[in-house]
């Protein structure tokens, strides 16, 4: 009950989110004609003859991205409460978060400064 | 106490935060970083050990709302964290393992380490406990991976990061089971619910064990020791010798916080306490405590490299320290802390041996030490502080180790029940012996026509600490009276 | 219909950590962990936890997944990775899951739990983030060290990694 009424919107979104690809695959599946033939079995590539292989190896820059990624987004999560409150919380809970920032940003110098962000 | 209230007494804390920021700053803007960086950290440590032993109110307040306490206890682990890390910022610069463009961070994993420890050792609640420790791991994990382009050393950090991840979060579901029975995380909170209500001794077991499981890791003890001998001996030299007694003296003050507050009551004899809510965690610790220092000791037996062989020996060490947190008594506690002391002088020397014979030959092989004593004058005088060393992890007098054992196993007999584990411990200290000897024996009585391995040398720097390091071994077997007073202020605590 | 979605959330959450534990493929396995991240962020929801869930979806989903998927993606031939660990015996891992698995399921459901009535699902962020700042203060500003640290570490680990190469 506590879920259905409030969070109704949530699971209506999912439950479309859902329905959505089942239904484009599913009418596809019945409606449309099926001829294999070589042409097809061929991988797709945006009407591009494929290059190599598709299992081809990431930089592990992404890899070094991703983890700063989550870094920022765990700082963010912690950020969130405060600015909600920000009006109440007044000069001292100013203070406090500044000291987290301050903290924070230190990090984001370093990083910056050592060139992590650059993909060179 | 109220959180800006209790800034005045949190001075040591954030001024080792201000040295940790200062020195990840500081490396921004060098290119020869060495030798300022390290001034910078033996700077602002030795400030913040002023500032420890300055802070008013050490005779026992809980600040930032029950967060952290300041006792004796936790300034007596505050000193040993910020020794050590002194002691290692000065080993690193005798070492050549960590290249001096990436010394700045290294610095800087150290200090966080010891800001970590020291608030480890003072946590009073189970969410700063677990966040401390993971702010002791993180740094470590690095660390222990800092050797660039070596293997080993990359696999020495993953198998610790992967260890490290699993116990702790063993860790955090025993502190979720714990919680959902006495619905609190501070350790006067879970002490007062338990003798309150028996909520179930099984789940109080169950996530004893889980929390054990962290803290276990943390200080390498049985079944959680696997992780130890390869990242001390992948790991870089200093950072081994920080291991092995930083993060573990820090995994100790906690758990003995944790198990003398939040799981013993006191019981009117002011000497002891006894353990709550029917479980018997201290047959737990004991068992744990026999099984660490015999595969230890056993297993050390077979070692060639030489920082496995005192990894083994550490976790050993761990196994004996246990037996101070079984007494569950106040000489027990003393014992343990008295322990501490002669282990950071015996064992940082040690190491600081096996850093200088490394740069020195590039070998960490025990059979490379052959007649090291009879090299040069100064390759006699290492050898002879290596056995100071060697001898006091045995136990044998005149040392500290021997003092500190006697003790150890004074606050075991004491208590009545555990003597079992007290004829375990000498046994143990009998089989570690020929481990020891072994090392001692082949810088001494083989090769004593050595000369033509070539002379042997030490830089000034590691004259010194060693001749420290090795008259403080030598002295707190005989004059262990200081030691023994000042233990036993930080150790009377939780006991009356 | 609580009971049922409360269910539902908790089976998908066992079977996604099955499927990460048992599948052979590497990739099958981080999107299990998918469906296991997202029923338990449902099960914040059930528990009136809704700044968790959020945080459950942004960080885990969003974050955590897509790193391992990326650590999945830069490691050349993962499906033909050998496990080289002898020690690796399945007969005693279920031997060990069954006794450990049932002692743990009897003594949860023997236990007398600390329980309280359901909370109406109210907004949560605001009193957290008062709970930040006053109560939790010095965790919540050691937390920012730990960050800060866990980031440095993140780059001395990668950019090694990137040298290497």
């Amino acid at each position: 009950m506590l879920a259905a009424s409030k969070y109704a919107p949530v699971v209506l979104l999912f439950v479309i989110a859902l329905a959505i690809p089942v239904l484009m695959i599913g009418i596809a599946t019945i409606v449309g004609p099926r001829r294999l033939g070589v042409k097809k079995k061929v991988p797709f590539e945006c009407g591009t003859e494929p290059i190599g292989d598709t299992r081809k190896r990431f930089s592990v820059r992404f890899f070094l991205v991703a983890l700063l990624f989550i870094v920022f987004d765990v700082e963010a999560v912690f950020i969130f409460p405060w600015a909600v409150l920000f009006r109440q919380l007044g000069l001292f809970g100013f203070i406090e978060m500044a000291v987290f920032l301050f903290i924070l940003i230190l990090g984001l110098v370093y990083v910056w400064k050592k060139g992590a962000l650059e993909w060179e | 106490m109220a959180n800006v209230e209790s800034l005045r007494y949190f001075l040591p804390e954030l001024l080792l935060t201000a040295l940790v920021l200062a020195v990840f700053l500081v490396d921004l803007g060098l290119k020869r970083k060495k030798v300022p960086i390290a001034t910078l950290m033996v700077v602002g440590l030795l400030v913040s050990l002023y500032a420890v032993l300055k802070t008013p109110g050490a005779e026992g307040v809980t600040l930032f709302l029950g967060m952290v306490s300041l006792d004796p206890f936790s300034v007596f682990f505050k000193v040993i964290f910020i020794v050590t890390a002194v002691l290692v910022t000065l080993f690193s610069m005798e070492s050549d393992e960590v290249e001096e463009k990436n010394f700045g961070e290294y610095m800087g994993f150290i200090a966080a380490t010891t800001l970590g420890a020291v608030l480890l050792a003072s946590s009073n609640h189970m969410l700063m406990a677990f966040l401390t420790l993971e702010l002791v791991s993180v740094p470590c994990y690095v660390l222990a991976g800092y050797i660039s382009r070596s293997r080993r050393s990359s696999e020495a950090s993953l198998k610790y990061v992967i260890f490290g991840a699993a116990s702790s979060g063993l860790m955090v579901y025993g502190i979720s089971l714990l919680f959902g029975v006495t619905g609190s995380l501070s350790f006067e909170g879970i002490r007062d619910a338990l003798s309150a209500g028996n909520p179930g001794e099984i789940i109080v077991l169950i996530s004893l064990i889980f929390i054990l499981a962290g803290l276990g890791y943390k200080i390498a003890v049985f079944p959680f020791h696997m992780w130890c001998p390869d990242v001390y001996e992948g790991a870089p030299t200093p950072i081994t010798a920080f291991l092995s007694v930083g993060p573990k003296a820090a995994g100790f003050a906690v758990l003995v916080r944790m198990l003398h507050v939040a799981f013993s009551s006191s019981d009117g004899a002011a000497a002891y306490l006894t353990d709550i809510s029917s479980v018997d965690w201290p047959f737990l610790v004991a068992i744990i405590s026999a099984a660490t220092m015999t595969i230890g000791n056993l297993l050390a037996i077979n070692q060639s490299n030489i920082k496995r062989l005192l990894a083994y020996s550490s976790i050993a060490h761990a196994g004996y320290l246990l037996m101070g947190v079984v007494a569950l008594s106040q000489l027990g506690t003393q014992a343990l802390l008295f322990y501490f002391v002669v282990y950071l002088l015996m064992n940082l020397g040690a190491f600081l041996v096996v850093l200088n014979f490394r740069s020195q030959t590039r070998s960490e092989q025990i059979g490379d030490y052959t007649g090291l004593a009879w090299r040069s004058p100064i390759g006699a005088f290492v050898a002879v502080s290596m056995a100071i060393f060697l001898f006091s992890l045995t136990g044998i007098p005149p040392f500290g180790g021997f003092i500190g054992k006697v003790y150890l196993f004074a606050s075991i007999i004491q208590g009545e029940r555990f003597i079992w584990l007290a004829i375990v411990a000498i046994a143990n200290s009998v089989i570690s012996l020929y481990y020891y000897a072994r090392i001692i024996k082949v810088m001494f009585l083989r090769g004593i026509d050595a000369e033509d391995l070539g002379g042997f040398v030490s830089s000034p720097t590691t004259i010194t600490l060693l001749t420290i390091l090795a008259v403080g071994t030598a002295v707190s077997g005989i004059f262990w009276g200081p030691i023994a007073r000042w233990v036993s202020h930080s150790a009377s605590l939780f006991f009356g | 219909m609580g009971e049922i979605v409360f269910i539902a959330l908790a089976v998908g959450t066992t079977v996604g950590a099955g499927v990460v534990a048992f599948s052979k493929n590497i990739v099958y396995s981080a999107f299990a962990l998918l469906l296991s991240f997202f029923c338990v962020a449902g099960l914040y929801v059930f528990l009136a936890a809704d700044f968790v869930a959020a945080t459950q979806v942004i960080v885990y989903i969003g974050g955590i997944l897509v790193l391992i998927l990326f650590g999945v993606m830069l490691t050349e031939k993962i499906e033909k990775v050998n496990i080289s660990n002898q020690a690796l015996k399945p007969f005693r891992a279920w031997i060990l899951l069954i006794v450990s698995g049932g002692i743990l399921i009897a003594a949860i459901v023997k236990t007398n739990w600390i329980t309280k009535a359901p909370l109406p699902p109210t907004p949560t962020t605001g009193e957290l983030g008062n709970a930040f700042l006053t109560r939790y203060l010095l965790p919540f500003e050691i937390a920012s060290v730990l960050l800060l640290v866990a980031l440095i570490g993140a780059i001395i680990a990668g950019r090694k990694e990137v040298r290497r190469k």
